[in-house]
């Protein structure tokens, strides 16, 4: 698999090296590895819980768990997958023990989007944000892993903990259900015809 | 030389071609079908529409720094997981056995003493408690730190617009927000704030229809609360 194009192999072994500090006791060695994941772990939780606070708190989870753990990290995996795989398990925690959105998730009755003026790109965002929250967590997951993060195949299975066929295939799901719901986004690419398995 | 690939094992990566991570050789592949394909195509015209969507640059600007402070107070409040800290005093429940094996009572006097004034000290707790009320509110705090305004707005305005009112009042986000919403804020761009500065950002961000209020913390310098206020 291709190298992340938002990171360079120096930016990986700066990490590695970070979390040899934190394992260390290092506490800057900790504060700059969290403000480095901050941003984008915020951004993606709260698009993904649609709570700020809540994706604070899994941050806050998960670098709990790295400032613990730090010393059994062998570099095995990228530093990145080694923590996203902690934050997706503490996201997957939270959404279960939080009924409400459970029972969304269970219940899923996709209302297609229809909206007939021309839509900008922050309107192409706020509705792509309207139908992924309509989508199960796992799938939900998967598609903000690939397509705003980043991340191979093999990674988000890595980070998903489950084998990289299920990946495809719950990318598969999503993104039928998200042709579904969002019908001028299929029409700002181009014209739909069918495609793909069933 | 690449083998050509099946459409739906190319529909399958056309996510990941889309962003940029197949190998060499699944690029190379998923680009021969795609050439041929129409519906493939479209899908990975859609596919890239959706990555650049999300990857757009995100109107909030996340402070970490209260985040990270509240994760070293937690870290820092459970024994054994700040590494080289200090020994923190133990609770009641947590004494050395011997501190309890050195301690003897004097005498019955000196014992009844010791427990009549134990009783007087709880009486007037128990009586500080009882003159207290039982309500709490968002300026009762302790160890406020100067220059901070509370501020909480209405709970479905979107996060971009939450940004876009604490920018137009020149407000930058020093703490929170916590569990209820409520985000600690002060003047942008002033490191001590004094009341006057306090009393402005205070006055713009109560004239915004989308706050629904604003609290100077206690003892902090600003403006008189507004009637109503929690």
């Amino acid at each position: 698999m291709a190298e992340p194009t938002y990171r360079g192999v120096v930016g990986v072994a700066r990490e590695a090296d970070l979390i040899a500090r934190v394992a260390a006791g290092d506490r800057r060695a900790f504060e700059e590895l969290y403000n480095l994941y901050h941003r984008r772990m915020a951004r993606f939780l709260t698009r993904l819980t649609h709570r700020y606070d809540l994706a604070e708190e899994i941050i806050n989870d998960t670098f709990w768990v790295v400032w613990r753990k730090a010393g059994e990290f062998r570099g095995d995996s990228q530093p990145s997958t080694w923590i996203l795989g902690i934050a997706y398990r503490k996201a997957r925690n939270a959404f279960r023990s939080a009924a409400r959105l459970q029972e969304k998730n269970l219940a899923v009755t996709p209302e297609p989007l229809t909206n007939e003026e021309p839509f900008s790109t922050e309107e192409l965002r706020d509705w792509l944000g309207q139908a992924l929250e309509q989508l199960p967590m796992e799938q939900r997951m998967a598609v903000q892993l690939c397509y705003e993060l980043g991340y191979s195949c093999e990674e988000i299975a890595a980070i998903m903990s489950c084998p990289v066929n299920t990946v495809k295939t719950r990318l598969f799901h999503a993104r039928a259900k998200l042709q579904k719901l969002l019908p001028r986004l299929a029409g700002a690419a181009a014209p739909r015809q069918t495609g793909g398995t069933a | 030389m690449t083998t050509s690939l099946h459409h739906e094992e190319s529909w399958l990566l056309l996510p990941w071609l889309a962003n940029g991570r197949l190998s060499q050789t699944e690029r190379a592949r998923v680009e021969e079908h795609v050439r041929a394909c129409a519906a493939c195509a479209q899908e990975l015209a859609l596919q890239r529409l959706m990555c650049q969507a999300l990857t757009e640059p995100e109107r909030v600007t996340y402070a970490p720094g209260p985040s990270f402070r509240k994760l070293m107070q937690r870290i820092d409040a459970r024994p054994g997981t700040g590494r080289s800290e200090a020994r923190r005093p133990g609770r009641v429940h947590g004494l050395p056995s011997a501190a309890f094996a050195a301690w003897r009572p004097p005498g019955v006097a000196f014992a009844a003493s010791f427990v009549a004034t134990i009783g007087l000290a709880l009486a007037g707790v128990s009586a500080y408690q009882w003159s207290r009320p039982v309500y709490g509110t968002r300026s009762d705090v302790t160890n406020a730190p100067a220059g901070v305004l509370h501020i909480a707005f209405e709970r479905s305005l979107p996060v971009g617009e939450v940004e876009e009112a604490l920018r137009t009042a020149g407000a930058r986000v020093v703490e929170g927000p916590g569990a209820s919403g409520i985000f600690g804020v002060s003047p942008a761009g002033v490191t001590r704030p004094d009341a006057q500065e306090m009393h402005e950002l205070a006055r713009r961000l109560r004239s915004d229809a989308r706050v629904r209020w604003v609290e100077p913390l206690a003892g902090a310098p600003a403006g008189a609360p507004r009637p109503g206020s929690p």
